[in-house]
């Protein structure tokens, strides 16, 4: 092939990508152009030439060296013009006065608080199940609080060191649990719980108990309830839905583990482990190596809840699990002090809550 | 409670092959998880966790009970009474069924001392060694058996001794020194003199064991639970002893607990048995509980073979009687928790394993119900501001009254809201209002350095009542510090009380909310969420026709006298104009100056106009001379 090109066209193929670097600017490059590809007295005229006068049956092979040459200087060319085109815009636009370098205005973002964020993620998730959200007020009875929980009347949790109460009304006090609401709840929809084909709900909230504020307590802390009322509700029902939840939470891959616990409220109880979502159950600081995270604590209804709010525990039957949120949260998001969550330093919501 | 080892496994020799790390998990799968593990005089502690309804497993006879059944393996077998029963050497009257059992027996110390094996066991638990054998012995088979007893010095004994319920007047002083003044539902073991000790609580002083005792009077009784759960309470005094009779102690261990005791003394110390004998008898059992496989398949979620499950019971000692389709099941002596067939459901799935358990979604049986508008009302809320660069806060229901008095409203007197036992006078008041806490907070982060303060909370208020506090959600805001500055377009200005005017109108609050001015450049409002709308339904509404014919804009630059409020200015104009072609009619600018006419500022009144057809100038030019004349019928002219 080489002997079908002069050498000094062969030569400009060479240098042909050092010029094209050494163009600063558009007239450079229109140079370069006409010098290469242009319609006169370029190295691609002077190639057509050549063309025109080559023996017939060299004519094939030599058109095709040609047009290779002329396809690659075009094509680079043409690049090239892109990149000083829009530098020179970019230029331009500095010259008149808009430099988008500049810090432009950025709308202002806040941040919902990452406890809330949380609940709602978790009502989201349970929404598809079926269920919806129920309250109840902070300020509640014993008999909401305790007696409707199967919980005794000489239990400690009722003590004065343990549990808020009202000076003026001394049968009131601040919610100790969100289970409450499940009494509320329940006192409520037993007269209709046939038509209405059981119930399902959540029951997020903030509680209160008689805590000193450090790095691990707060008087004050939030706790999302879950309840299910059916017919012949079991242990099975209560594993699938907190198997999906947690799966929906955590990730397809995640395991739940129950145990064995006590409430007042359930029988039986448990304790529900999941597998650690940081480490994918691998051992790390949080599941303290055992690839194992504490969760919730869950069981079926006791039957003296049913009972008390006018449910036959002999047709009905139920779940119920209660989970600490600012224990979800700090676990998930490794917070080291739980005050902060209280303290509202914008810079920790904003990093914390988002916006969703 | 810490389980030592080595102890486990002489009371389950099958333990001792089994490495830590099972061994907790064994234990967790049982219901008693492990917390820790520490190395302790050349063997290993456990700290296991033992829930309130469990307290037969507060021993290490008690855990390795469970570990037993579980691996269907047998406790090593306690040992023989060291001697029959004899007659009492002393009177013993039970005058309170609180206390329906009482083994004793009296012994006169030898010489010895507490084995140094023992000593080792009490260090490891985080118990005390006293080198006294008798009240080494007496803590020794409490962590190792379950069963509190107690050795009273007999030669400090006045008389007969009686389990009585103390009487108005009475005090007793405890072993830590202190005298209580006691109640007539407390239970006190008494001689002639009075109260020699607490009933399953604590021991008296003038009656405890020393290095000087020659005679020991030896105490193994069973005490009601609620008794001593009460006088632990009242006499906040709460003891190894009262946290294992307070849960429930086994009575049939009262015997046994005192032989156990009698055999140590002899054996470490060459106690001469001078009598042992029991007053009173064992509590009635309780009754059956009928297991049917109906309700235990329900709760397993699969049908389990009811011989399975009688077994498994069994192995924790219950008595079982099987019928056709449902067990007959009589609970052991230490287990007061198996009260109702969930309770022995329980006991069968916790045995097998809840590992065991499938797993199933509930069948929905009726339709799901909605989100309360409520709920949905806040929800929409949080997200509106967070997207207007608003931070949403959580903090305490409680404040001080100080704070609490510089918000709420006067019809909402402190006491009402008042806590009986707040954790300090700065907790003490529930609130009336949310911005003390949200100015708190907003003077936190100007300390750190914020540049702007966007806050808000969605919270309760609280409102006294006569049947206590009412609480209504609220909204609160903060805004404050500098807008703009932060890029070459935006210039900085302070925030000011308009600032948070136009928020509330963006939140569809009707009435303008009272602005508060919280600090220098710091505003805030709140809000009873009841005024705000409830969200709409999301479907798309009817609609509503617009004018295509290009609207009209005309300014008019006025010189208004200071004091002439812009909406009466706004309603004189619109109210001279055409209703169905007036758009918008407002002041886009205020000018103050001195080069201005005294009492006078400037305005710039923006009047937009568009109706269903094209609007002629001559037509716009009369309406804006009608709306100048109205203007200046407030004594408003045309600025120059």
């Amino acid at each position: 092939m080489d002997q079908l090109l002069p050498p000094e066209i062969d030569e400009a193929a060479r240098s042909f990508p050092e010029a094209l670097a050494a163009c600063g600017d558009l007239n450079a490059l229109m140079r370069l152009k006409g010098a290469y590809v242009g319609r006169e007295a370029s190295h691609a005229a002077r190639m057509m030439d050549l063309l025109k006068a080559a023996p017939k049956e060299h004519k094939r092979e030599l058109g095709a060296q040609i047009n290779a040459y002329k396809q690659q200087w075009e094509e680079a060319l043409k690049g090239r013009q892109t990149e000083l085109e829009s530098a020179k815009k970019a230029q331009d636009a500095l010259a008149a006065g808009w430099d988008p370098t500049l810090p432009p205005p950025v709308p202002a973002a806040g941040a919902l608080h990452p406890l809330n964020r949380l609940m709602d993620r978790l009502v989201d998730v349970f929404r598809p199940l079926g269920f919806h959200v129920e309250e109840g007020p902070e300020v509640e009875t014993e008999a909401h609080n305790f007696d409707g929980l199967n919980i005794p009347d000489d239990h400690p949790a009722k003590a004065s060191s343990d549990t808020f109460y009202l000076a003026a009304h001394p049968e009131l006090l601040l919610r100790t649990h969100t289970s409450p609401v499940q009494v509320r709840t329940l006192l409520r929809v037993a007269p209709t719980l046939t038509e209405r084909g059981g119930i399902r709900f959540l029951a997020p909230g903030r509680v209160y108990r008689k805590d000193e504020i450090d790095p691990t307590h707060s008087p004050m802390f939030h706790q999302v309830e879950g309840m299910l009322v059916g017919h012949g509700i079991g242990m099975q029902h209560l594993k699938g839905t907190l198997e999906y939840a947690l799966r929906t939470l955590f990730g397809p891959h995640t395991e739940i583990r129950l145990r064995p616990s006590y409430f007042p409220f359930v029988e039986p109880g448990c304790e529900v482990d999941v597998s650690c979502p940081l480490c994918g159950a691998t051992g790390c600081r949080v599941c303290k190596g055992s690839g194992w995270v504490e969760i919730l604590g869950a069981g079926l209804i006791h039957p003296n809840v049913l009972t008390y709010a006018g449910i036959d525990p002999t047709v009905w039957s139920g779940w119920a699990f209660g989970m600490g949120v600012e224990r979800m949260a700090m676990m998930l998001s490794q917070t080291p002090d739980l005050r902060l969550f209280f303290e509202n330093d914008q810079r920790f919501l904003k990093a914390m809550g988002g916006l969703d | 409670m810490w389980i030592e080892r080595k102890a486990l496994a002489q009371e389950i020799p099958a333990v001792a092959g089994i490495d830590t790390r099972e061994l907790c998990e064994l234990l967790a799968s049982l219901g008693f998880p492990v917390d820790g593990v520490a190395a302790r005089e050349g063997s290993e502690a456990l700290d296991v966790d033992i829930t309130a309804n469990r307290g037969d497993a507060m021993s290490h006879r008690g855990i390795a009970r469970e570990v037993a059944a579980r691996m269907g393996q047998s406790l090593v077998p306690l040992p023989p009474p060291p001697a029959p029963e004899g007659a009492p050497l002393l009177e013993v009257r039970l005058e309170a069924t609180a206390c329906p059992v009482y083994a004793t027996a009296v012994l006169e110390l030898g010489s010895g001392e507490t084995p140094e094996s023992v000593q080792a066991f009490l260090r490891a638990l985080e118990a005390t060694p006293k080198k006294l054998p008798a009240v080494d012995a007496s803590n020794e088979l409490l962590l190792r058996y379950g069963h509190p007893t107690h050795a009273f010095d007999a030669d400090a004994i006045r008389g007969a001794v009686t389990v009585r319920w103390a009487r108005s007047g009475e005090d007793l002083t405890t072993l830590d020194g202190v005298t209580r003044t006691l109640a007539t539902t407390d239970l006190v073991i008494a001689d002639e003199a009075g109260p020699i000790a607490l009933a399953g609580v604590m021991g008296g002083d003038a009656t405890k064991v020393t290095a000087a005792t020659r005679r020991v009077l030896l105490e193994s009784a069973w005490f009601d639970p609620r008794t001593v759960r009460a006088t632990a309470r009242r006499h906040s005094l709460h003891t190894d002893a009262s946290h294992r009779f307070g849960r429930g102690a086994d009575p049939a261990m009262a015997r046994i607990a005192r032989d156990l005791l009698v055999l140590r003394l002899q054996t470490w110390c060459q106690a001469r048995l001078l009598g042992a004998w029991t007053a009173g008898a064992d509590p009635q059992r309780g009754t059956a509980v009928v297991l049917e496989a109906s309700l235990l398949a329900r709760i397993a979620g699969e049908t389990l073979d009811l011989s399975q499950a009688a077994e498994a019971l069994q192995r924790l000692g219950c008595g079982v009687v099987a019928a056709v389709g449902s067990l007959s099941v009589l609970p052991p002596t230490w287990r007061h928790d198996l009260n109702i067939p969930e309770d022995l459901a329980e006991e069968v799935l916790r045995l097998r394993g809840y590992e065991h358990i499938p797993s199933a979604l509930p069948p929905l049986e009726g339709p799901p119900e909605h989100l309360a508008p409520a709920y949905l009302q806040r929800q929409a809320l949080a997200r509106r501001l967070a997207q207007l660069g608003f931070h949403q806060t959580v903090t305490y229901g409680f404040i001080s009254p100080e704070a609490d008095g510089a918000f709420a409203g006067p019809g909402n007197p402190a006491e009402g809201r008042t806590l009986a036992n707040p954790l300090g006078y700065e907790y003490s008041v529930l609130r009336g209002s949310l911005l003390p806490s949200l100015q708190v907070s907003a003077g936190q982060n100007t300390r750190q350095g914020a540049r702007q303060i966007r806050l808000f909370e969605l919270a309760p208020t609280y409102l006294s009542g006569p049947d206590g506090p009412r609480e209504q959600a609220a909204l609160a805001v903060v805004w404050g510090g500098v807008l703009g500055g932060e890029d070459p377009f935006s210039p900085a200005r302070s925030v000011q009380e308009a600032d948070l005017a136009g928020l509330a109108r963006d939140l569809g609050i009707q009435d303008g909310p009272a602005i508060h001015r919280l600090a220098e450049g710091l505003f805030g409002f709140e809000v009873s969420l009841a005024v705000l709308p409830l969200p709409q339904d999301r479907i798309i509404p009817a609609f509503r026709p617009f004018s295509r014919f290009p609207a009209v804009e005309r300014d008019l630059s006025l010189l208004v006298p200071l004091g002439l409020s812009h909406e009466t200015l706004r309603q004189a104009m619109a109210g001279v104009l055409p209703a169905d072609a007036l758009q918008d009619l407002r002041c886009v600018d205020v000018f103050r100056h001195r080069s201005l006419p005294e009492g006078r500022q400037a305005w710039l009144m923006r009047l937009r106009f568009q109706a269903d057809r094209t609007l002629v100038g001559a037509e716009v030019d009369g309406w804006m001379a009608a709306a100048l004349a109205a203007a200046e019928a407030l004594g408003v002219s045309l600025r120059a």
